[in-house]
């Protein structure tokens, strides 16, 4: 098959489930809230005649519930979530100022995650049942059974409070100034802008949450990348390929991994939503002004049209993630390619 | 009579073990199972006790002593109130493992009859209803239950609710392989050539030999679903601010990042309890489907 024509049918289901997700959305936005008017407008609004009527006209909730749901479709894809009740902005419009930030942050998440979590499971895999593979078990172990917003909460007092070897919450000093904006992410606008000083600032900043981040999704990761070494460490193409002379090194690296590496990749798409959920309790924590930050000070003042909205964008960012991950089948699994 | 008993002894040599023997038999080379238990049963036996043991009323303020360091007078310190974190602690217990617990029975018990359905069904059902599980996949599952409880209103009965509703795909998922797998095999058709109705098999005679996957995988999902109940909770969508629920008082204790007392026990307390039962949904893994241990 050619690439073109698997990314084709790929993207083909993909549209689906991208509409099913906003009619869950639409859903949950509608038809549970007893009451949608109450639950979107600030309270000192519900008096207010004409701003009822215009919420009522803007989302056509006087019109049949699949109309609603088309005027719902319609008013998204013109980027519009609503207006946030705590901030009184337009939800897509604080999303999109924050979303950079975000970005940023998980991308060294992942980044750091997938390092840890695969270099994890590798050494417990090759070491099996000696005291390298317990230290790697009992990380993984910490990462998926302690609450994250715990460790973000140790690793900021130790890291920060005691030790004073990192930097304290948000995204950059209090005395230092953004760089220019161009896309919104500080550690890639500093470098643009060839400020070496705030480029170390911003990356100091993301060092503590990166981790803790990493720490999160990697347990699942080294997990499974232990597991699947393993089966294929006993498969008879090992054996051959130590037969013939090749190295340890050569052995695990390029047979070895090669071939497990596939569930590891379906599970790093999959722990994508971990991280999405990750940034919503650690960004609180570090005090980093982005989605996951947004996400919490929006739910813990009961901000309606602010949850659906982030809910609904980290809903998209799982699905393209993952459909990224079903493309990457391609390069890794030549049987795509022969069926 | 030595002979006889001595020939019933030998012969028992033969017999297959007890279950309570073979339960300690696993439990000796699964020490982590063993540690888990204890762990789990000394929270539910806190849970019971709770109201009896802990030292102060856990709602009860007491201002003069607010912000007090773990010592003599307060085992775990005090909060921004002055309410005592260690009772706190202790009737926290009172709501995160009935909702851990709760979530779990529900969503599973859900995504079990929807994945059988289908499985058994086939055809349109079949169709439809895993669509809708694929659907429901689709969403990182704490982000959707975020949405559902906001809707719902926030509360703990909401969050319950919330995940629950997310809970249950991959139990459909699951379950709707197994009844395909079960459906086509001989007891099955003999079932139906005895007149049995289609609901009678389908619970009576096909379920049963599909439900163990979906028990491993429950017991193996309450520790998730804990963090889970907790990550919805920290967040403000799970019990009213005051209640002494783990989640929410670590929440609270960021506001208070110095008394590092206020969000370390409650965080402890969610850690040590997931780890529990993470340790036994492992081992009850490895001895009940040795297949799924990967090596």
């Amino acid at each position: 098959m050619s690439f073109f024509r698997y990314f084709l049918r790929r993207l083909i289901l993909v549209i689906p489930l991208l509409l099913g997700i906003t009619m869950v959305a639409f859903i949950i936005a509608n038809a549970i809230p007893a009451d949608p008017i109450n639950a979107n407008l600030p309270p000192n609004a519900l008096n207010d005649e004409d701003t009822i009527a215009a919420f009522r006209k803007k989302w056509g909730l006087d019109k049949p519930l699949h109309e609603q749901y088309l005027t719902y479709l319609g008013n998204l894809l013109r980027g519009d979530m609503g207006v946030s009740i705590k901030w009184r902005k337009p939800v897509s419009e604080d999303i999109a100022k924050r979303l950079p930030a975000t970005i940023e942050l998980a991308t060294l998440g992942i980044l750091y995650g997938v390092v840890l979590g695969v270099g994890l499971g590798l050494v417990s895999a090759i070491w099996k049942d000696t005291w390298a593979d317990y230290i790697a078990r009992v990380i993984a172990f910490i990462g998926i059974s302690f609450p994250v917003f715990l460790i973000a909460l140790v690793l900021l007092n130790v890291f920060y409070a005691q030790l004073g070897i990192a930097v304290g919450p948000g995204r950059l000093h209090v005395l230092m100034r953004p760089p220019p904006t161009v896309t919104g992410m500080y550690t890639v606008d500093a470098l643009l802008n060839g400020d070496w000083k705030t480029f170390g600032n911003a990356l100091s900043h993301l060092i503590l949450p990166a981790l803790t981040l990493a720490l999160y999704v990697s347990g699942i990761i080294s997990r499974i990348t232990r597991s699947s070494l393993l089966e294929v460490l006993n498969q008879d193409y090992m054996r051959t390929a130590r037969a013939k002379g090749l190295r340890e090194r050569y052995v695990i690296g390029f047979h070895g991994m090669r071939n497990s590496l596939i569930p590891v990749v379906t599970v790093i798409g999959l722990s994508y939503g971990n991280l999405l959920v990750g940034s919503i309790l650690i960004e609180s924590i570090f005090a980093y002004p982005g989605i996951g930050f947004y996400m919490f000070k929006a739910s813990t003042s009961q901000d309606f049209p602010a949850i659906m909205g982030v809910s609904l964008l980290f809903a998209f960012i799982y699905v393209g993630v993952n459909f990224a991950v079903d493309i990457l089948y391609f390069f890794l699994d030549p049987r795509i390619r022969v069926a | 009579m030595p002979s006889i008993s001595s020939t019933s002894s030998s012969t028992r040599e033969f017999e297959s073990p007890s279950r309570g023997r073979l339960a300690l038999y696993h439990l000796r080379r699964n020490p982590l199972v063993a540690l888990g238990l204890v762990i789990a049963a000394s929270w539910f036996a806190i849970a019971f006790i709770a109201p009896a043991v802990a030292p102060i009323e856990p709602l009860k303020q007491d201002l003069v002593n607010r912000l007090a360091s773990p010592g003599k007078q307060f085992f775990m310190g005090t909060d921004e109130l002055g309410r005592d974190i260690f009772s706190r602690v202790l009737w926290g217990s009172r709501i995160t493992i009935p909702a851990g617990l709760a979530v779990i029975v529900i969503g599973s018990t859900l995504g079990v009859i929807i994945g059988a359905v289908a499985g058994y069904a086939g055809g349109i059902v079949d169709e439809l209803l895993m669509r809708l599980t694929e659907l429901f996949m689709a969403f990182p599952f704490i982000i959707l239950a975020m949405a559902v409880t906001a809707a719902l209103g926030p509360d703990i009965r909401n969050a319950v609710i919330a995940l629950a509703v997310v809970w249950w795909p991959r139990y459909a998922r699951i379950l709707r392989g197994l009844v395909l797998e079960v459906k086509s095999q001989e007891f099955v058709e003999a079932a139906h050539s005895a007149g049995a109705g289609g609901i009678y098999v389908l619970f009576r005679t096909i379920l049963p030999n599909c439900i163990a996957p979906a028990v491993i995988l429950a017991t193996l999902d309450i520790g998730t679903s804990i963090l889970s109940f907790a990550a919805l909770s920290f967040i403000g969508l799970g019990p009213e601010p005051s209640s002494p629920e783990w989640g929410r008082m670590v929440s609270i204790g960021i506001d208070f990042f110095d008394q590092w007392w206020m969000w370390l026990f409650p965080g402890l307390a969610i850690a040590s309890l997931v780890m529990a039962f993470n340790f036994i949904g492992d081992g009850l893994r490895d001895i009940l489907d040795p297949r799924l241990r990967g090596e």
